[in-house]
């Protein structure tokens, strides 16, 4: 098992290193750059607002003077004195921008995912226990259908409906206007109020899929002998259900839940951009707009790490909730 | 060394003709292929459909087919262009020759631009966001453009995106993963680890960073970049297909005559394994259709001028009581996308011999 972990984490430890090279590569071919940005303005139609020695001066504090691999490695060394460096354009160090983002982010995630999960194992195991009836199929169908829908689309529509023509809720933003001067409860109520329709759109689509997984699951295990067997002891369905097919159909699950770690905190860029949402996605939108180097680099690392761990605990997870996988 | 006969026939003719049977079956699947043939339809005849440019018209005594130009663009007749046409043809046709007649599609509107007053003899120009009504079928746009007009030439972007960047996807996924299935050892470790990088960086960054390599990014660059980033889970499934595959008996079998790998690669196993990856392939298009949306809804896609369903949603934005705007291409995502899924799950339960005892 440790040798197993050890291995993995190395091997991680490499995939990390290509990745933040092979992106800080790309990112420095991408046209325009901090600089040029910063001295001709983003539509870089404009005159020269500075003197040509200090756009040579701004060059050479971004890194830009020196050949790409070089800037890399400098950078490199920074990450291992765990100095993410400063945002180019917000002049704010890149790691307290990432924890800024994180709350947000995480408040629309940790909550969407829990629905999720809390919604669809009763929705999952309904609909295998009633699998092929009537209201089955058409729960299934729903669900399906739901899962097809983008979720940017269905923001427009919910906007659309909600804001626009009820005008139920917001439209954009984490707060409202006359947050500060609101009382604790007030402010609360305004924030669930911004929350409602960020969080749906997140949830419905995950929903839509875990359902179908947990069913298809289910229904999988069930033709297995074991199965057969409890139901010929004469155990009651609902034992069946729960203590015999149910657990074992989780291991699928536990990998889903490993794979989902590195959403919960990447947010969606189209999702946050749509509700002007102060999270990870804007942040990294924003970064890539505005050719911030420094955040975008910080972003991306911290969205491998967590791509890459997140499979990794899958992996290590496995052998707990199914004692016949073993990485011994 | 003659050709050795093919695979022992199945039952009442072959695999494909069975899952065709078994699809056939599948009345969703079946109402979305019908649905996905009809936007194919819609996609290669948009010009016949809606456009401001005739289908045929006899000008000074030759025929001349201006639709054309929207297929290859730049293919203009140099005699309009002579005659300062301007891209408007019902006006100037009849002015300069009173003699002329045209074919024109069911609608004179243009995806491109707004048309403007006496365009059309007697027809007022188009007004900026104006609601659905008979003249605007899904109303204007904030340049007075027809949404109609670009909702189908959208049709066109939307197919093209899908079908392209998957194509692409699909010759790199299967390659790669037959190579390292088939091989193992260090090929496999090496194409593993590529396909786990390639994983890892994020999708936007990616796309962006690479399409800015070129000069001045369009909708076809879009369909090559994302062809170059989306092959993984292509070949990671065909690895676990030839992983699984390449210790059968006939691939043994295959191996003893002396076939070389490539032949065995290409002609034993890769038709086994090509069912599951043409599933995989479809739910490909449908994702691509959907990042291409996204992409272009964000304003990082398609270029201004192209009419793409992502960049009419997004123009919703600006002026968000213009329902029409949002509705309209959000459907036309929403349903492309859903018939996608619907044909790649058919095609999955069709084609899959698992799910052949059961239910």
């Amino acid at each position: 098992m440790l040798p197993y972990t050890f291995r993995r984490v190395l091997i991680g430890l490499f995939t990390l290193l290509l990745i933040s090279f092979v992106v800080y590569g790309l990112i420095r071919a991408m046209p325009g750059d901090p600089a040029s940005l910063a001295a001709w303005g983003q539509e870089g139609a404009g005159d020269l607002t500075v003197s040509a020695r200090e756009f040579e001066e701004m060059r050479r504090a971004y890194g830009l003077d020196k050949h790409w691999t070089l800037a890399y490695f400098e950078w490199l060394g920074k990450i291992v004195r765990g100095d993410l460096g400063i945002s180019l354009y917000n002049h704010r160090p890149v790691k307290d921008m990432i924890l800024d983002a994180l709350g947000p982010t995480l408040l629309l995630s940790v909550t969407s995912l829990s629905l999720a999960y809390v919604l669809s194992i009763p929705l999952g195991l309904y609909s295998a226990h009633r699998s092929g009836k009537l209201d089955e199929r058409a729960l299934s169908g729903f669900l399906y259908v739901l899962y097809s829908f983008p979720s940017y689309v269905v923001a427009v529509f919910l906007l659309l409906l909600l804001s626009v023509e009820l005008k139920l809720l917001p439209l954009t933003g984490m707060r409202g206007k006359d947050f500060e001067t609101l009382s604790g409860l007030a402010r609360g109520w305004d924030l669930l109020k911004h929350m409602v329709l960020p969080v749906a759109c997140y949830t419905y689509g995950s929903l839509a899929y875990y359902t179908r997984f947990i069913r298809s699951n289910l229904v999988e295990v069930s033709r297995q002998n074991y199965i057969l067997t409890a139901r010929a002891k004469g155990l009651p369905e609902r034992t069946v259900l729960f203590k015999h097919a149910f657990r074992n159909s989780l291991i699928p699950l536990v990998t889903l839940m490993g794979l989902s770690l590195p959403t919960l905190l990447s947010g969606s860029v189209i999702l946050e951009n749509i509700f002007a949402w102060p999270g990870m996605g804007r942040v990294f939108y924003q970064a890539l707009y505005t050719r911030d180097y420094p955040l975008i680099m910080g972003v991306t690392l911290m969205f491998s790490v967590l791509v890459l761990a997140g499979t990794l605990l899958a992996d290590l997870l496995y052998p707990l909730v199914d004692p016949r996988i073993s990485h011994a | 060394m003659p050709e050795p006969p093919e695979a022992s026939p199945h039952t009442r003719g072959g695999f494909w003709r069975d899952a065709w049977r078994r699809f056939r079956r599948d009345r969703p699947a079946l109402g979305a292929l019908i649905f996905i043939l009809l936007l194919i339809l819609v996609a290669l005849g948009a010009p016949f459909l809606v456009g401001t440019k005739p289908i045929v018209c006899s000008y000074k005594g030759s025929l001349y087919f201006p639709f054309l130009e929207y297929y290859f663009q730049g293919v203009e007749n140099s005699i309009f262009f002579q005659d300062r046409f301007r891209g408007v043809f019902p006006v100037n046709l009849k002015k300069k020759d009173p003699a002329s007649w045209a074919l024109w599609p069911l609608v004179y509107q243009d995806p491109y631009r707004r048309v403007e007053a006496g365009e059309w003899p007697g027809e007022a120009g188009n007004k900026t966001y104006q609601p659905p009504s008979l003249r605007h079928l899904f109303g204007t746009d904030e340049q007075g453009r027809d949404v109609f007009a670009r909702v189908i030439f959208g049709t066109r972007v939307a197919l093209l995106v899908g079908l392209v960047s998957m194509g692409i996807a699909g010759v790199i996924g299967l390659l790669v993963g037959a190579l390292a299935g088939y091989f193992g050892g260090k090929v496999d470790l090496t194409l593993s680890r590529l396909i786990e990088l390639s994983m890892s960086i994020p999708t936007l960054v990616l796309i962006l960073a690479l399409l800015s390599i070129v000069e001045r990014p369009g909708i076809y660059h879009l369909m090559a970049v994302m062809g170059l980033t989306r092959w993984e889970s292509m070949a990671r499934l065909t690895r676990g297909e030839f992983l699984r595959l390449k210790e059968r008996d006939f691939v043994l079998a295959a191996r003893a005559l002396g076939a070389p790998w490539h032949r065995i690669v290409f002609r034993h196993i890769l038709p086994n394994a090509l069912a599951p990856a043409l599933a995989t392939l479809t739910f490909g298009i449908a994702s691509a259709i959907l990042i291409e949306s996204a992409l272009s809804f964000l304003g990082l896609g398609a270029p201004p001028p192209t009419p793409s369903w992502g960049r009419i949603l997004a123009s919703w934005r600006a002026n968000d009581s213009c329902w029409w705007l949002a509705i309209f291409p959000g459907l036309a995502i929403f349903l492309s996308v859903l018939a996608y899924n619907l044909i790649g799950d058919g095609f999955q339960e069709a084609t899959d011999p698992r799910s052949r005892s059961g239910a």
